[in-house]
């Protein structure tokens, strides 16, 4: 009988320690963190856009660390300097095959963007793009690559929906009269934006008064203020970088070059230091860009307490307000964490791809305004297409003495559009 | 007509500034005979330094030259010490390389110090030109203008009148010769590339309250020094004002008449049929690039 019921003990106390082993594992298992390779230009010419939207992740970590992770597991970056597009693909080769990250994300901008993506697809990565808009990011027949913050499309759309739909009627000019002029920087995102203008006011049928592309390295601006001075557009669509903007700017100003409204595509107009250069006057420009804080009422309660928190985060750390693009960067990574991540098991790319395929969240579900809708091969317009978001929220804000406030369209925007048209430069 | 007049004015005015960058580039090269790759970096420490003392101490950056100017002369004194005397006996190769890792390290340094972010001083004359009948003229581009013809003469004045500018075109005529008459080349050297470098930084005072200073800033204009230098002549200070003011009207004219993103293209252009036609530059001579500086 003694015998029975030591052997039975036995039995017992080796299953315990079974449990107890499996248990353990289990725990070490649920401890260890989730690994995110990010990419960003830290050094070089885009470490100012780079900085801004890794600030913008680390917030959105350590808000969900602080919450107890994704099901008790940390989520863990490896960070990455990109300053250049060859640095990019070395890089994510490096982080994905050294560092065994299977989840990369994203990259500052469309250059660095185009190249993460097609280094994280050759091996398999799940890569989700927070901000890189360039078109052709969906458009190579990827199966892992996720736009999250929207295509350039979306940023033309917006300025001249905007244009014809809005200002027209501020400017009382019927919207077939409203001469608008097009003036854009030659490199990816310029370009990008400049076809998609083009296109979409075919589609409406507008008629370009002016469309010319500039040098990134041309330091005179006098030859294009002239030129804009000679047709005379009432509503000028411009895409540039910082220092390019700057220069035109005071160009414009020197040369006593007046439109009645301008509309700035992100780079350099969205730059937060654009008001330290151009002083007063930047006061009444317009900027097609992810919306930086969009109208409460337009949010899910609880992507609105996130957005509440981050920008609280942001201004506390960077001592100023976070751009649109940042926000963008924060609202991507806050859809990975609490619509992706929680309903992964595995977190190998094929899931993550069947869930970010799966979802179908509104406009408003995201901190900035964004829902999700990723194409997948059914997008009209390019069956080829894959991993675009449908719902990426792109609109217009205006610099106000206030802030930055979004004007349009109605249901994202906190403020009314104010100076237009624009006051002459002896009154700015 | 008036537009014609606006854009050879300006062209005339950003020209000149050009030049004005220019000059310190090829006094080295004429001298020394040796290129400075980071010509551009000296270019944007004193940006830097006028902006510091302007955003810091008030003090307007025509007036800050007063102390950048003389800055840039000890900085390019440390240079001359620390990197391109080690090379100067070498193959030429190796001074290329010094002087282009320095222009990386000086970047990445402005970098990491005071970040991507772009710097500049409030406009100086409420950001409005004067108006000279319909032309509107830059009232900052138009002291640019000025500083570079006075610095042009002075400098020529220096080259051809002085002792010092006897002692400096003896060395580019002969070293060794120089050298045996008593002449302390290496501190000709010395001094000409700290003059080179205080003249960038005098040009960085007379371009901040026109362009806003950044990490990279210096390759925004250092392609430009560098054909401005080649097409006035390698080595001729006349040279470079002839071939800034160039520059800076073929670029005007060719961004309207044809395409702003071309502007490049046609400085390129007249860059290669001067180098094919006259390959001594406006104002060089032949086989400038061996012989240095026109005596």
């Amino acid at each position: 009988m003694n015998v029975v019921l030591s052997r039975a003990a036995r039995m017992v106390r080796a299953l315990g320690m079974l449990a107890a082993l499996a248990l353990g594992s289990g725990l070490a298992l649920a401890q260890e963190p989730i690994r995110i390779g990010v990419f960003q230009p830290l050094t070089g010419p885009f470490t100012k856009n780079g900085v801004e939207h890794w600030e913008a992740m680390q917030i959105a970590r350590d808000m969900i660390n602080e919450r107890g992770g994704i099901n008790g597991r940390k989520i863990e970056y490896v960070l990455a300097d990109v300053p250049s597009p060859a640095a990019a693909i070395s890089e994510t080769e490096r982080v994905i095959t050294k560092e065994k990250v299977k989840i990369t994300t994203g990259s500052g901008l469309s250059p660095l963007a185009i190249a993460v993506s097609q280094a994280a697809e050759r091996h398999g990565a799940f890569h989700w793009e927070t901000v890189g808009a360039a078109e052709v990011i969906t458009r190579r027949g990827f199966k892992y690559t996720f736009q999250v913050g929207g295509a350039s499309r979306l940023y033309s759309q917006a300025a001249l929906d905007f244009a014809l739909d809005e200002l027209s009627r501020r400017l009382k000019i019927a919207p077939n009269d409203l001469r608008i002029a097009l003036l854009w920087e030659n490199r990816a995102l310029g370009k990008s934006v400049g076809d998609g203008i083009r296109i979409h006011a075919a589609d409406r049928g507008v008629k370009l008064v002016y469309d010319e592309g500039y040098d990134q390295f041309l330091t005179d601006m006098t030859p294009i203020v002239q030129k804009l001075k000679d047709v005379n557009p009432d509503v000028l669509i411009t895409i540039g970088y910082p220092n390019d903007v700057i220069l035109f700017q005071r160009k414009a100003k020197e040369l006593n070059f007046y439109v009645k409204a301008l509309i700035g595509v992100s780079g350099g107009y969205s730059n937060p230091e654009l008001r330290d250069s151009i002083g007063n006057s930047v006061y009444g420009l317009f900027v097609s860009e992810f919306p930086p804080r969009v109208n409460p009422k337009a949010l899910k309660p609880e992507a609105l307490e996130a957005a509440n928190e981050f920008f609280r985060r942001y201004e506390a750390k960077m001592k100023r307000p976070p751009a649109g693009h940042a926000s963008a960067s924060f609202s991507a990574l806050w859809g990975l964490y609490t619509e992706i991540f929680p309903k992964a098991k595995t977190f190998e790319p094929s899931e993550l791809r069947e869930i970010a395929l799966s979802l179908d969240l509104p406009m408003g579900s995201l901190p900035n305004g964004s829902g999700i809708k990723f194409t997948n091969h059914d997008w009209a317009p390019d069956k080829k297409d894959f991993g675009q978001n449908l719902r990426a929220a792109i609109g217009i804000w205006q610099w106000q003495k206030d802030g930055n406030n979004e004007v349009f369209p109605k249901e994202l925007a906190t403020h009314e559009p104010v100076l237009v048209p624009l006051p002459p430069w002896s009154q700015r | 007509m008036d537009t014609l007049a606006q854009l050879v004015l300006s062209g005339i005015l950003v020209g000149s500034i050009y030049a004005l960058m220019s000059v310190g580039l090829t006094l080295i090269f004429g001298v020394l005979r040796i290129v400075n790759f980071a010509h551009g970096e000296f270019l944007m420490l004193g940006m830097y330094g006028a902006w510091a003392m302007s955003r810091f101490a008030g003090v307007n950056p025509y007036v800050g030259l007063l102390l950048v100017v003389p800055a840039m002369f000890l900085f390019g004194m440390l240079v001359y010490k620390l990197i391109v005397t080690p090379g100067l006996d070498k193959p030429h190769l190796v001074i290329v390389f010094a002087t282009m890792g320095l222009s990386i390290m000086l970047q990445n340094l402005a970098l990491m110090i005071m970040s991507a972010d772009l710097f500049d001083v409030p406009p100086m004359f409420g950001g409005r030109s004067l108006g000279i009948g319909p032309l509107y003229v830059k009232t900052e581009l138009l002291i640019g203008f000025c500083i570079a013809l006075g610095v042009t003469f002075a400098m020529r004045w220096i080259v051809k009148t002085t002792y010092l500018g006897k002692a400096i075109r003896a060395t580019v005529q002969d070293r060794e010769a120089a050298s045996l008459m008593g002449i302390p080349v290496h501190r000709i050297f010395l001094i000409t590339f700290a003059s080179g470098s205080a003249l960038v930084g005098l040009a960085a005072c007379v371009m901040l309250p026109v362009f806003s200073v950044f990490p990279t800033v210096g390759l925004n204009f250092v392609l430009i020094a560098f054909v401005i230098v080649v097409l006035g002549g390698m080595g001729s200070i006349e040279g470079a004002l002839l071939g800034g003011i160039c520059i800076g009207v073929v670029q005007s004219m060719s961004s309207y008449y044809f395409a702003p993103a071309y502007g490049q293209l046609f400085f390129f252009i007249l860059f290669m049929l001067v180098l094919v036609f006259r390959p001594a530059g406006l104002m060089g001579q032949k086989g400038t690039a061996n012989l240095g500086m026109n005596p």
